[in-house]
């Protein structure tokens, strides 16, 4: 298969996956049954007359497939409707104020757990079996293991609230610090680990030992042609790796009171808000079967066999 | 000795480790309960709070519980949520696997396509829809463990399915076929026993993952109803009065747990087929744990 065929063909399936998606979010959220003008606790509810218009907007008095039918057309012009439990609030707008700080943090954690993964992984394979390596791999096993809710909410209390070495928030770039390093934590032992079994693996190929008889400098060999080797477990991992971030950024940003869209799906969640939940789950998931169709491509990319198993 | 038999001996000491440890907090959370002069839900306000003691080995919580009772009545509702949900994600995956694999074509496609899909996307979010769609009534350990059976099921279908393809596909299989076996015999006889050990794996891989996602959501807030103690309930109890010690012993409690777990099913899976010690699948492992 052509490598642009594998990228149609993939990049159709994903349509349909985002619909069972939508549908099975519509399906939980509205066929849980219930009025969804009910306020929650702490909130004073929906006037009659704008319960009306919000009625008529997402189609609720008319059969479900209508309702869900009507709101997929709307999102597919990226309208996705004003929320049902804050007055004059647009989910577009929260989408487009709250998802690119999201965005932002797990960037930013990408950006830091990548080096820092990938280096301490080859420093743990060049030396395996040596106390370096004993370190490393139990440190990266630690951070895997350690719940980040633990991590985020003793940092945020030491670093901010008791010793005022950062502030909270998502303002100036110093805030920005401990909650990029924080979610960066699991990842980086996740790579690091990832790396290191890839690496030892690699040196032992014979092609490896050709590179050394024929007089490669050590660096450009682990460099140059063992890691590009790890590409592959490296790429086929990026799924786990973004499901790492994900998750870590609902603990992070409320520990750290980052306002991005990790606290606004928590809020959507406990206020009931079921078109600002929809609509960020919708994004959500648009962005990361993006991110997976682009690990996925460039696997692809890689190792022109990943491509024949997509004909099957 | 031969580098090679040290390096055997090393792992299997640390399998007895990881296996005694295993059995050791499974026994603790069980039996420590019956044995504890103390209710694991009993508020006295006059004991809140206190430092580990003789009388109170971890100390007590905010309502004067002693901690080390409650850790073991949380493991043991934690535990119970695990069981719960691994058997939903024991039947959603050897269903959808077996059904994908023996109509193969564009049945098989279409199904598999969409549990990749499904795999892709973050497993907290959807739990969250879940629970918040289930929370007419009260939540409990039923709704949970349903909210993380229906985030996991995909990685056991899509195991199931590729053990029961191969299987199918091999000549003992095939030979049996020509012979006029019929597809249950053909199942009975062949397939079955031979899935039974990767579908074994399968199950234990999300262990980890399922005790650490009860935390998360008792630590949004989406747990049991109190006073019901699981850890993830221990630790949002803890953080909730601002307090470190309770999520600290929650999370070693699920690190040990997880951490172990991962061990023994690295052993089970060299222990039930040698030729399958690829160190990748080790690798998901670990990331299964922590997702």
């Amino acid at each position: 298969m052509s490598l642009t065929a594998f990228i149609i063909r993939r990049l159709l399936w994903t349509v349909p996956v985002l619909l069972c998606v939508m549908l099975a979010t519509f399906a939980l959220l509205r066929g849980a049954g219930g009025s969804p003008f009910r306020p929650p606790p702490g909130y004073s509810g929906v006037p009659a007359p704008l319960q009306r218009e919000l009625s008529d907007f997402y189609h609720l008095d008319d059969p479900w497939f209508v309702e869900f039918g009507m709101y997929v057309k709307n999102v597919a012009t990226l309208n996705f409707g004003p929320s049902m439990v804050v007055r004059g609030e647009d989910v577009t707008d929260v989408i487009k104020r709250q998802f690119p700080i999201t965005l932002q943090l797990v960037g930013l954690a990408a950006l830091v757990s990548l080096p820092l993964g990938v280096g301490l992984g080859v420093l743990a394979a060049r030396r395996a079996n040596s106390w370096v390596d004993l370190a490393v791999t139990s440190a990266s096993s630690l951070l895997l293991v350690v719940p980040v809710f633990f991590l985020s909410y003793v940092l945020s209390r030491y670093l901010v609230l008791e010793w005022h070495l950062f502030p909270l928030g998502w303002n100036t770039s110093r805030s920005k610090v401990l909650p990029t390093v924080t979610l960066a934590l699991a990842p980086t032992g996740y790579i690091a680990r990832l790396i290191r079994v890839a690496v030892v693996e690699t040196l032992q190929e014979d092609y490896v030992r050709t590179a050394h008889a024929k007089g490669l400098l050590e660096y450009r060999i682990v460099w140059v042609h063992v890691l590009r080797n790890s590409l592959v477990p490296f790429l086929s991992s990026a799924v786990s790796m973004l499901a790492l971030l994900v998750t870590g950024s609902f603990f992070v940003e409320r520990s750290f009171r980052v306002p991005g869209a990790s606290s606004a799906f928590l809020d959507a969640a406990f206020t009931r808000d079921y078109p600002l939940l929809m609509g960020l789950t919708v994004v959500l998931a648009v962005i990361v079967l993006l991110a997976n169709l682009v690990a996925d491509v460039l696997l692809a990319i890689v190792d022109p066999r990943v491509r024949d198993a997509m004909r099957s | 000795m031969r580098p090679g038999r040290l390096l055997e001996l090393r792992v299997r000491r640390s399998t007895a480790i990881a296996a005694v440890l295993f059995g050791a907090i499974i026994a603790y959370c069980v039996l420590f309960p019956l044995v504890s002069p103390y209710d694991a839900n009993g508020v006295d306000f006059t004991r809140s709070r206190q430092m580990p003691s003789l009388h109170h080995p971890l100390g007590t919580d905010t309502y004067g519980r002693d901690l080390l009772t409650r850790l073991a009545v949380g493991g043991r509702t934690t535990m119970l949520i695990a069981l719960i949900a691994l058997s939903a994600i024991l039947a959603a995956g050897v269903i959808w696997g077996t059904t994908a694999a023996m109509a193969g074509g564009l049945v098989d496609s279409v199904m598999m396509r969409l549990v990749d899909g499904l795999l892709a996307i973050p497993r907290l979010p959807i739990a969250i829809v879940i629970l918040v769609a289930l929370r007419l009534n009260a939540q409990n350990v039923l709704t949970i463990a349903l909210a993380l059976a229906v985030v996991g099921w995909m990685q056991t279908a899509r195991l199931v399915r590729g053990q029961v393809l191969s299987l199918t596909s091999r000549d003992y299989v095939r030979a049996a076929r020509a012979l006029g076996a019929s597809r249950f015999e053909i199942a009975r006889r062949h397939v079955i026993p031979n899935s039974t050990g990767i579908i074994l794996v399968a199950i234990l891989l999300e262990l980890p993952t399922v005790v650490l996602g009860e935390a998360f959501i008792a630590v949004l807030g989406l747990g049991p109803d109190p006073p019901t103690a699981t850890w993830g309930n221990i630790a949002q109890d803890g953080l909730y009065f601002a307090r470190l010690w309770e999520p600290f012993l929650a999370s070693t409690a699920i690190a040990l747990f997880a951490i172990s777990a991962n061990v023994l099913i690295d052993s089970v899976d060299e222990m039930l087929d040698p030729r399958r010690r690829l160190p990748m699948r080790r690798e998901r492992r670990v990331s299964s744990a922590a997702v």
